[in-house]
């Protein structure tokens, strides 16, 4: 999907498109895919909390109240692909 | 002639036919056309550049930004006089096992190393050039990432710029 049939989605609220760019985007062309994707990376999360190890809240806290949204956006992508790749079970074709 | 399009050798079956279906509004079009430049000196006699949309880049470098939705409007420059173990991948977009192998069969620099030693080639500028390829704003593509390209490669005195996509 081009910029441009992203941002006419935005204006226009299609959720729909948008869900549907981001599962492709996970899925690598495979909305199917994208969505088991998606769940893969929060089972993954759940899975390190379940124990309830100790965490660094204050550095959570420090980092969304001190980052733009557009970093916090960008991380979150990140801990996306990070989450998948930890779970061992990865269906891209190249590399982080 | 034989349709390739959903044979054996294609490693996704009919990909191709889908890519619009898929990511709708992702096919590019240009009403205007540039023609490619004449190479005016033999090439025995030129000094060649390689730029790749192959995600490869210096080790340490940073990396290409693989997770960003939107893309990377970057390109890393490879000196040409590296070898394949001073080089990685940061890419998602092709499968990665044979270039892991052998760097050369996606970004061939052993061999224009080779070429250029045996005086095929002139020479080679100091640098290649590397991005990746998936960039969903086309206007940003050309407008900062493809013009700094061709600044870079003006700058390094390339007759030839061999372009190869991943």
């Amino acid at each position: 999907m081009s910029l441009q049939y992203l941002k006419e989605a935005v204006a226009e609220g299609d959720t729909e498109k948008l869900i549907r760019y981001v599962r492709l985007h996970f899925g690598d062309g495979n909305e199917a895919v994208g969505r088991k994707e998606i769940d893969k990376a929060w089972v993954e999360a759940l899975k390190l909390l379940l124990d309830v190890p100790a965490t660094d809240r204050e550095f959570i806290l420090q980092t969304l109240s001190e980052k733009d949204s557009a970093t916090l956006a960008h991380l979150f992508f990140h801990l996306h692909f990070y989450f998948v790749q930890r779970s061992g079970d990865w269906i891209h074709d190249g590399q982080l | 002639m034989t349709d390739n399009s959903d044979s054996a050798t294609q490693l996704r079956p009919g990909l191709w036919a889908t890519v619009n279906e898929r990511y709708p509004g992702v096919m590019i079009t240009k009403a205007d056309y540039m023609p490619l430049a004449k190479l005016h000196k033999p090439l025995s006699e030129s000094r060649l550049t390689f730029i790749s949309t192959a995600g490869v880049q210096p080790r340490g470098t940073l990396p290409f930004d693989t997770v960003h939705p939107i893309g990377d409007y970057t390109f890393r420059r490879v000196p040409s006089d590296s070898k394949p173990s001073e080089l990685e991948i940061h890419q998602l977009k092709y499968p990665t096992a044979g270039a892991t192998r052998d760097l050369n069969v996606i970004f061939p620099i052993e061999r224009l190393q080779e070429l250029a030693s045996d005086g095929v080639i002139g020479n080679l500028a100091p640098n290649f050039f590397s991005f990746i390829g998936y960039n969903m704003d086309a206007e940003r593509l050309e407008r900062t990432l493809a013009e700094r390209l061709a600044d870079a490669v003006v700058a390094e005195e390339a007759d030839i710029a061999l372009l190869s996509p991943a």
